[in-house]
Protein backbone atom coordinates (compact mmCIF):
# COMPACT_ATOMS: atom_id res chain seq x y z
CA UNK A 1 0.00 0.00 0.00
CA UNK A 2 1.82 3.08 -1.31
CA UNK A 3 1.98 6.00 -2.28
CA UNK A 4 3.62 7.19 -5.96
CA UNK A 5 4.30 10.51 -8.07
CA UNK A 6 1.66 9.05 -10.36
CA UNK A 7 0.15 6.67 -12.29
CA UNK A 8 2.42 6.34 -14.70
CA UNK A 9 5.25 5.84 -12.17
CA UNK A 10 2.55 2.70 -10.69
CA UNK A 11 2.73 1.01 -13.93
CA UNK A 12 6.15 1.27 -14.03
CA UNK A 13 6.90 -0.10 -10.81
CA UNK A 14 4.57 -2.82 -11.45
CA UNK A 15 6.40 -4.25 -14.42
CA UNK A 16 3.87 -7.12 -15.55
CA UNK A 17 2.78 -7.93 -12.34
CA UNK A 18 -1.10 -7.66 -12.26
CA UNK A 19 -2.26 -4.01 -11.02
CA UNK A 20 -4.43 -3.65 -8.07
CA UNK A 21 -6.49 -0.52 -7.23
CA UNK A 22 -5.50 2.89 -7.14
CA UNK A 23 -6.96 5.78 -5.67
CA UNK A 24 -6.44 9.28 -5.51
CA UNK A 25 -4.93 11.17 -2.22
CA UNK A 26 -7.99 12.84 -1.24
CA UNK A 27 -9.68 9.76 -1.25
CA UNK A 28 -6.73 7.99 1.07
CA UNK A 29 -7.16 10.98 3.39
CA UNK A 30 -11.24 10.35 4.11
CA UNK A 31 -10.54 6.37 3.92
CA UNK A 32 -7.39 6.60 6.58
CA UNK A 33 -9.67 9.31 9.01
CA UNK A 34 -12.61 7.10 8.76
CA UNK A 35 -10.60 3.73 9.39
CA UNK A 36 -7.69 4.95 11.89
CA UNK A 37 -9.80 7.70 13.69
CA UNK A 38 -10.67 5.81 17.27
CA UNK A 39 -7.98 3.49 17.12
CA UNK A 40 -6.06 4.85 19.96
CA UNK A 41 -9.61 6.11 22.49
CA UNK A 42 -10.06 4.42 25.76
CA UNK A 43 -13.17 3.30 24.10
CA UNK A 44 -11.88 1.54 21.59
CA UNK A 45 -14.03 -1.95 20.33
CA UNK A 46 -12.56 -3.94 17.19
CA UNK A 47 -14.35 -2.70 13.97
CA UNK A 48 -17.13 -5.40 12.79
CA UNK A 49 -16.22 -6.65 9.13
CA UNK A 50 -19.82 -5.11 8.23
CA UNK A 51 -18.35 -2.26 9.78
CA UNK A 52 -14.92 -2.14 7.38
CA UNK A 53 -17.00 -2.80 4.73
CA UNK A 54 -19.79 -0.11 5.19
CA UNK A 55 -16.82 2.15 5.50
CA UNK A 56 -15.32 1.13 1.74
CA UNK A 57 -18.67 1.31 0.50
CA UNK A 58 -19.54 4.86 2.01
CA UNK A 59 -15.96 5.96 0.21
CA UNK A 60 -16.96 4.63 -3.28
CA UNK A 61 -14.50 1.90 -2.58
CA UNK A 62 -16.69 -1.45 -4.22
CA UNK A 63 -16.28 -4.22 -5.92
CA UNK A 64 -14.89 -7.43 -6.11
CA UNK A 65 -11.28 -6.24 -4.92
CA UNK A 66 -12.58 -4.05 -2.13
CA UNK A 67 -14.56 -7.26 -0.14
CA UNK A 68 -13.17 -8.40 2.94
CA UNK A 69 -12.41 -11.57 3.81
CA UNK B 1 -12.14 -10.63 22.64
CA UNK B 2 -12.73 -10.67 26.22
CA UNK B 3 -12.88 -7.73 28.54
CA UNK B 4 -9.20 -8.12 30.25
CA UNK B 5 -7.68 -8.43 26.23
CA UNK B 6 -9.08 -5.06 25.28
CA UNK B 7 -7.84 -3.67 28.82
CA UNK B 8 -4.16 -5.28 27.75
CA UNK B 9 -4.54 -3.83 24.52
CA UNK B 10 -5.66 -0.37 25.79
CA UNK B 11 -2.74 -0.37 27.88
CA UNK B 12 -0.41 -1.83 25.33
CA UNK B 13 -1.41 1.55 22.64
CA UNK B 14 -1.19 3.80 25.62
CA UNK B 15 2.51 2.74 26.59
CA UNK B 16 3.48 3.53 23.12
CA UNK B 17 1.85 6.53 22.32
CA UNK B 18 3.34 7.81 25.77
CA UNK B 19 7.08 6.33 25.46
CA UNK B 20 6.83 6.69 21.83
CA UNK B 21 8.20 2.95 21.80
CA UNK B 22 6.83 -0.51 22.24
CA UNK B 23 6.77 -2.23 26.09
CA UNK B 24 8.38 -5.10 26.79
CA UNK B 25 5.85 -7.85 28.14
CA UNK B 26 6.98 -7.33 31.41
CA UNK B 27 6.52 -3.65 31.81
CA UNK B 28 3.19 -4.15 31.69
CA UNK B 29 3.10 -6.44 34.28
CA UNK B 30 3.30 -10.76 33.94
CA UNK B 31 5.32 -11.30 31.36
CA UNK B 32 3.86 -15.09 30.18
CA UNK B 33 0.37 -13.39 31.05
CA UNK B 34 0.68 -10.07 28.71
CA UNK B 35 2.56 -12.58 25.76
CA UNK B 36 -0.24 -14.73 26.08
CA UNK B 37 -2.62 -12.07 25.78
CA UNK B 38 -0.82 -10.63 23.02
CA UNK B 39 -1.35 -14.04 21.03
CA UNK B 40 -5.05 -13.87 21.42
CA UNK B 41 -5.00 -10.14 20.21
CA UNK B 42 -2.73 -10.89 17.54
CA UNK B 43 -5.15 -13.62 16.41
CA UNK B 44 -7.93 -11.01 16.68
CA UNK B 45 -6.35 -9.04 14.37
CA UNK B 46 -5.58 -6.13 16.99
CA UNK B 47 -1.97 -6.18 16.97
CA UNK B 48 0.61 -7.97 14.97
CA UNK B 49 3.30 -10.28 16.80
CA UNK B 50 6.23 -10.80 15.32
CA UNK B 51 5.70 -14.97 15.48
CA UNK B 52 9.56 -15.86 16.15
CA UNK B 53 10.19 -13.64 19.01
CA UNK B 54 6.51 -12.90 20.68
CA UNK B 55 8.23 -8.94 20.46
CA UNK B 56 5.50 -6.21 18.94
CA UNK B 57 5.77 -5.73 15.41
CA UNK B 58 3.13 -3.62 14.72
CA UNK B 59 0.40 -1.21 16.46
CA UNK B 60 -1.99 -0.62 13.84
CA UNK B 61 -1.45 1.99 12.34
CA UNK B 62 1.71 2.31 13.87
CA UNK B 63 4.97 -0.05 13.02
CA UNK B 64 7.44 -0.92 16.51
CA UNK B 65 10.27 -1.36 13.67
CA UNK B 66 11.26 1.42 10.88
CA UNK B 67 10.21 1.39 7.68
CA UNK B 68 9.78 4.02 4.49
CA UNK B 69 6.73 5.61 6.39
CA UNK B 70 8.03 8.00 8.52
CA UNK B 71 5.51 10.28 9.86
CA UNK B 72 5.72 13.52 12.73
CA UNK B 73 2.49 14.06 14.04
CA UNK B 74 1.21 15.13 17.99
CA UNK B 75 4.85 16.30 18.39
CA UNK B 76 6.73 13.30 17.41
CA UNK B 77 8.32 11.23 14.83
CA UNK B 78 6.46 7.47 14.33
CA UNK B 79 6.91 4.92 11.74
CA UNK B 80 4.46 3.76 9.66
CA UNK B 81 3.52 0.05 7.77
CA UNK B 82 2.29 1.83 4.85
CA UNK B 83 0.67 4.84 3.32
CA UNK B 84 -2.69 4.14 4.48
CA UNK B 85 -1.19 3.68 7.89
CA UNK B 86 0.94 6.93 7.90
CA UNK B 87 -2.30 9.42 7.02
CA UNK B 88 -4.00 6.47 9.51
CA UNK B 89 -1.15 7.60 12.44
CA UNK B 90 -2.71 11.69 11.85
CA UNK B 91 -6.01 10.07 12.22
CA UNK B 92 -5.76 7.96 15.11
CA UNK B 93 -3.38 10.98 17.40
CA UNK B 94 -6.22 13.66 15.79
CA UNK B 95 -3.04 15.57 14.44
CA UNK B 96 -1.84 17.21 11.57
CA UNK B 97 1.14 16.13 10.50
CA UNK B 98 4.10 15.34 7.75
CA UNK B 99 4.90 12.09 6.18
CA UNK B 100 8.46 11.34 4.86
CA UNK B 101 8.76 8.69 2.72
CA UNK B 102 10.27 8.39 -1.17
CA UNK B 103 8.43 7.09 -4.58
CA UNK B 104 8.73 3.26 -4.94
CA UNK B 105 9.11 3.91 -8.50
CA UNK B 106 11.59 6.16 -8.81
CA UNK B 107 12.78 6.74 -5.34
CA UNK B 108 11.83 10.59 -5.42
CA UNK B 109 11.81 11.86 -1.62
CA UNK B 110 7.57 12.60 -0.92
CA UNK B 111 7.43 14.97 1.84
CA UNK B 112 3.24 14.98 2.31
CA UNK B 113 1.15 17.48 4.68
CA UNK B 114 -1.40 16.49 6.01
CA UNK B 115 -4.06 19.74 7.66
CA UNK B 116 -7.22 19.34 8.63
CA UNK B 117 -7.85 15.75 7.48
CA UNK B 118 -6.60 16.24 3.86
CA UNK B 119 -3.63 15.68 2.15
CA UNK B 120 -1.63 19.02 0.73
CA UNK B 121 -0.64 17.34 -2.71
CA UNK B 122 -3.39 15.66 -4.31
CA UNK B 123 -1.79 14.99 -7.26
CA UNK B 124 -0.22 11.72 -5.50
CA UNK B 125 -1.90 8.31 -5.77
CA UNK B 126 -2.54 5.65 -4.15
CA UNK B 127 -2.04 1.88 -4.83
CA UNK B 128 -3.70 -0.93 -2.91
CA UNK B 129 -1.65 -4.50 -4.56
CA UNK B 130 -3.27 -6.56 -2.45
CA UNK B 131 -7.15 -7.51 -2.77
CA UNK B 132 -8.83 -6.86 0.97
CA UNK B 133 -10.15 -10.75 1.14
CA UNK B 134 -6.26 -11.16 1.17
CA UNK B 135 -4.89 -8.66 3.63
CA UNK B 136 -4.61 -10.70 6.78
CA UNK B 137 -2.93 -12.71 4.97
CA UNK B 138 0.61 -11.97 4.82
CA UNK B 139 -0.24 -8.30 6.99
CA UNK B 140 3.53 -7.44 6.76
CA UNK B 141 3.64 -8.34 2.69
CA UNK B 142 0.08 -6.17 2.51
Amino acid sequence: MNLFRSEEHIARWLGGRQPGATIPAAKLAELAHAWWDDRISPGWVPHTRDQNQAILERLGLTGEFWQLA
Amino acid sequence: MDESDLELRRRTYAFFVEHGRAPAATELGDGEEVVAGWRRLHSAHALVLNPATDELRMLNPFSVVPTAYRVQAGGRWWYANCAWDAVGICAALHSDGRIETSCPDCGEALAVEIRDERVADESLVFHVLVPAAQWWDDIVFT
